[in-house]
């Protein structure tokens, strides 16, 4: 599963702490949803994309393997 | 409340979390308080059934400073409660540490891995302890056998609430 949670931070200059705060995990949480070495839960990609008020499938990109 | 805690994702108020264990480390510390109080009643006479040399003196210890280690455990425990619901600061950090979700599931598999690696101990403990010795073989028989239980147990509590 990629994502773009990178580059929407980005395009908005927002911290990945703040980023972290807002949604309510860690920082390594989001450091490591940006990497891609881990997969958020329904409920964190939902508060995620509603963070960035984008459509979950905006966020996150589903690749069949 | 623990019992949800474990086996439901619901996520429960924090500081009703913080309150419980300040009041478990308070039970702590009069758990080794009371140990301590063995001990010194008895005054390292301890009514022991088995007793080989040094036994009596080696429990006296053992439950001193079990009793001791207790007490620390406990206070560290009421301390840390008290300070988290003093700074709601503090106390959000502590509570998107303990619930976020890749925390949780990095303690979750860490269980499983440690559960995976002394299932596998225990068998090649058997299997080399009937060399060594009966008693031997027959505890780490029964802790298996109990260990196996445990997850079937969980494996049913679980199934019903998920």
């Amino acid at each position: 599963m990629n994502n773009r949670i990178q580059e929407l931070r980005k395009e908005r200059r927002i911290r990945q702490e703040d980023l972290a705060d807002a949604v309510g995990v860690t920082r390594q949480t989001i450091i490591s949803l940006e990497n891609g070495k881990y997969n958020a839960s329904l409920q964190l990609a939902y508060r995620i994309a509603r963070f960035f008020d984008r459509q979950i499938e905006q966020v996150f990109i589903f690749e069949e393997e | 409340m623990w019992m949800k805690q474990v086996f439901e994702e619901r996520s429960m108020d924090f500081e009703r979390i913080c309150k419980t264990r300040i009041r478990i480390g308070i039970g702590v510390v009069f758990l080794g308080a009371l140990a301590v109080l063995v001990v010194g009643l008895s005054q390292g006479d301890l009514p022991i059934r088995y007793l080989k040399e040094g036994t009596r003196e080696f429990i006296a210890n053992f439950y001193l400073w079990m009793g001791i280690g207790l007490m620390a455990g406990g206070l560290v425990k009421i301390a840390k409660g008290r300070r988290l619901l003093r700074n709601p600061d503090l106390k959000r950090k502590q509570e998107i540490m303990e619930t976020d979700e890749r925390n949780r599931e990095l303690g979750l598999r860490c269980w499983a891995y440690s559960g995976y690696t002394m299932f596998l101990l225990l068998y090649l403990g058997i299997l080399a302890s009937g060399f060594v010795s009966a008693t031997l073989a027959w505890v780490l028989l029964t802790v298996s056998g109990v260990y196996g239980l445990l997850l079937i147990l969980f494996r049913m509590i679980l199934q019903r609430r998920m």
